[in-house]
């Protein structure tokens, strides 16, 4: 009871700032016969999304902690035991403490990472080879990462001076197998003269390559599939501390790099002949950002498996809100990715416990009747 | 040799296929020009090779007395500007953006486009008549908004060559007229503009030179008035034309059939 109230007069608050901050938004999207400079109310806009963002991320990331199948923490006792088991630096802890520092801050840092970068992922390429189907998984980077990891939990490949670093002898295949595939891909494009279709095609059938070759592997391995479910359609179980910033710091760091050519992208949608007659030199431009991306994508992969539906959908949501400008889009995609990912795990965590399920199930049942919300709602007006 | 555009001798090949053969010519400053021919004579070929979409040409281009050969895509940008037929879908971009784009080869900021560029922009869709439009998604807007739309981006690139490819090709009579009127302003401001166009009696109205073209060579250059002829239309068209001049000294140019055989 008294935590009940104790809860109200913040949650007033909040409902009244996100109100006021959409009212804002809304406000600045309507045509108003002005003459105020377009460029600064882009820049307000921009900080109002970052502002926006980074506070939903921050309630999504207490609420993720706050909440798990063992039951629900009151906010202000998560965030009192996050706190003091930080700055206990992790020892001596009770069993709140233990059980929000060992199991959940972990996950959500991962979570944040992944959900940012592959919201990203997906911005970039969409962007580059001009399709609104296009997710991050287009190269073949995902059926390459599956592929390998797969292939080494199924022949059990381990090797003794590696013993130390097992945890890691999956996610560095993934890797591996991401970069290989997309390498394949990028020369069968380039070789063909590197347009969009030519992507999209070499990267589907590098795709359905590797995904046989997946598939003759977890046919040999009949008694074991478990261990390699997670990894195929998606599970933040297997995050520790000792990968966690593995994840969050690369994932973050290529993101943010990558939104310093956000102009470039807004070029790139007028087409590639366009783009380079307005100044952009196409080819490197496609072929760098190409290689990054997959980067991300492998690096987003690795960890957690392989999680569908936010590279995806989450772009679309962020160009229907906000326009054709990727200087909005991509950080608005970085900060919903995000949170659509840490509410996925947390859903994924809950909804059958004590067991999970993978979140790659729980991405899309969340976001699907939210984005067909906004497809009806925006759609008529919407040329992605 | 105060020619701003020079194209000597150039030539292009698509596998066996000779695209192009033995261009030369030469353009002053501000000068409108017309580039007429049948379909795939080459004209956006020429075009392409210009603006430096085609690579592989031989012979020169030499634009200001610059080689266009050893120059980077952003140095090329900021003295020719190409406008397209028509634009793909933008992604939800507004028209401000949109024509923002043509400043790209000037913006040295990572991010945010001066307030200076912003000044040129505006600038630009006020004399395009587009300024109230200016937060409006360009794929809602109209073919003729667009076309403007095409030519303010060019615009504000500040070219000193602009090469067009067919701008009335989905307009009305009303807006042909407009955009040739616009593009004839740029001429006056010192532009050359090189105009792809299928409409000839448009042509001979409103551009200084004609370069008439066919099957990837130079058929004839010169005044619109002297070189459009009843024999000329047979020879590139293969088609019997009428052509006329109206109470004004105005030419046009009316398609009757085609020469059999």
């Amino acid at each position: 009871m008294v935590d009940e109230e104790k809860g109200k007069g913040p949650l007033k608050g909040i409902v009244a700032f996100v109100k006021k901050a959409y009212r804002a938004m809304e406000r600045d999207m309507a045509p108003l016969d002005d003459d105020r400079s377009e460029i600064s109310i882009k820049r307000r806009r921009f900080a109002v999304i970052i502002l926006v963002g980074l506070f939903f991320a921050a309630v999504m990331f207490l609420v993720s902690i706050a909440i798990s199948s063992g039951g629900i923490i009151p906010l202000s006792d998560a965030i009192d035991a996050l706190v003091s088991s930080i700055s206990k630096g992790g020892n001596d802890l009770d069993t709140v403490e233990l059980y929000i520092f060992q199991s959940r801050l972990p996950r959500a840092i991962a979570a944040i990472g992944v959900g940012a970068g592959l919201a990203i992922a997906g911005c970039m390429f969409q962007a580059l080879i001009r399709n609104p189907l296009v997710d991050p998984y287009i190269t073949g980077v995902s059926s390459g990462a599956g592929c390998f990891a797969i292939a080494i939990v199924v022949l059990g490949i381990s090797l003794s001076a590696l013993d130390d670093y097992s945890n890691y002898i999956i996610p560095l295949a993934a890797i591996l197998g991401g970069l290989v595939a997309f390498g394949i891909t990028l020369s069968v494009a380039e070789g063909a003269g590197g347009s969009a279709t030519n992507y999209i095609l070499a990267g589907t059938i590098v795709g359905f390559a590797f995904t046989s070759v997946q598939t003759i592997f977890l046919s040999m391995e009949k008694d074991n599939l478990v261990n390699v479910m997670w990894w195929l359609y998606g599970s933040f179980a297997n995050i520790t501390w000792e990968n966690a910033f593995l994840v969050l710091i690369p994932a973050i760091s290529i993101s943010l790099i990558s939104m310093l050519w956000a102009r470039e992208y807004n070029l790139f949608l007028t087409g590639e002949d366009q783009a380079r007659q307005l100044g952009l030199n196409v080819r490197r431009f496609k072929a760098g950002m190409m290689v990054v991306a997959s980067v991300l994508t492998s690096v987003c992969v690795a960890f957690v498996g392989i999680i569908g539906f936010v590279g995806l959908v989450i772009p679309h949501a962020c160009r229907m809100m906000l326009g054709g400008d990727h200087r909005l889009i991509m950080p608005a995609s970085m900060v919903l990715g995000a949170c659509l990912m840490l509410f996925a795990d947390l859903v994924a965590r809950i909804v059958i416990a004590p067991l999970e399920i993978p979140v790659g199930a729980v991405t899309a049942l969340i976001g699907t009747p939210v984005f067909a919300y906004m497809l009806v709602k925006r759609g008529r007006d919407y040329d992605g | 040799m105060d020619d701003l555009l020079r194209v000597e001798s150039l030539g292009i090949k698509f596998g066996d296929f000779e695209a192009l053969r033995e261009i030369s010519f030469s353009l002053p400053k501000g000068l409108l020009v017309g580039l007429i021919g049948p379909n795939g004579c080459g004209k956006s070929t020429m075009m392409k090779c210009i603006s430096k979409l085609h690579t592989h040409w031989t012979g020169s281009i030499s634009i200001d007395g610059e080689c266009l050969d050893g120059m980077r895509p952003m140095d090329v940008a900021k003295v020719v500007a190409s406008v397209p037929a028509d634009s793909p879908p933008m992604y939800g971009m507004s028209l401000m953006d949109f024509v923002m784009l043509g400043r790209y080869p000037f913006v040295n900021k990572v991010w945010w486009e001066s307030p200076e560029d912003e000044a040129t922009v505006r600038e630009a869709l006020r004399t395009f008549g587009l300024d109230g439009l200016r937060r409006r998604q360009v794929s809602l807007m109209s073919s003729g908004e667009r076309q403007r739309a095409l030519i303010a981006r060019a615009y504000v690139q500040e070219p000193k060559l602009m090469l067009v490819d067919e701008p009335t090709s989905h307009l009305d009579m009303k807006y042909k007229l407009e955009v040739m009127e616009y593009l004839q302003g740029m001429a006056h401001k010192d532009v050359t503009l090189l105009v792809a166009e299928h409409d000839i009696s448009l042509m001979a109205r409103y551009c200084d030179l004609c370069i008439i073209m066919k099957e990837g060579g130079i058929f004839t250059i010169g005044d619109p008035k002297e070189v459009i002829t009843e024999k000329l239309i047979r020879d590139v068209y293969e088609v019997d034309a009428r052509v006329g001049f109206d109470t004004d000294g105005e030419i046009y140019v009316l398609p009757k059939k085609r020469v059999q055989g």
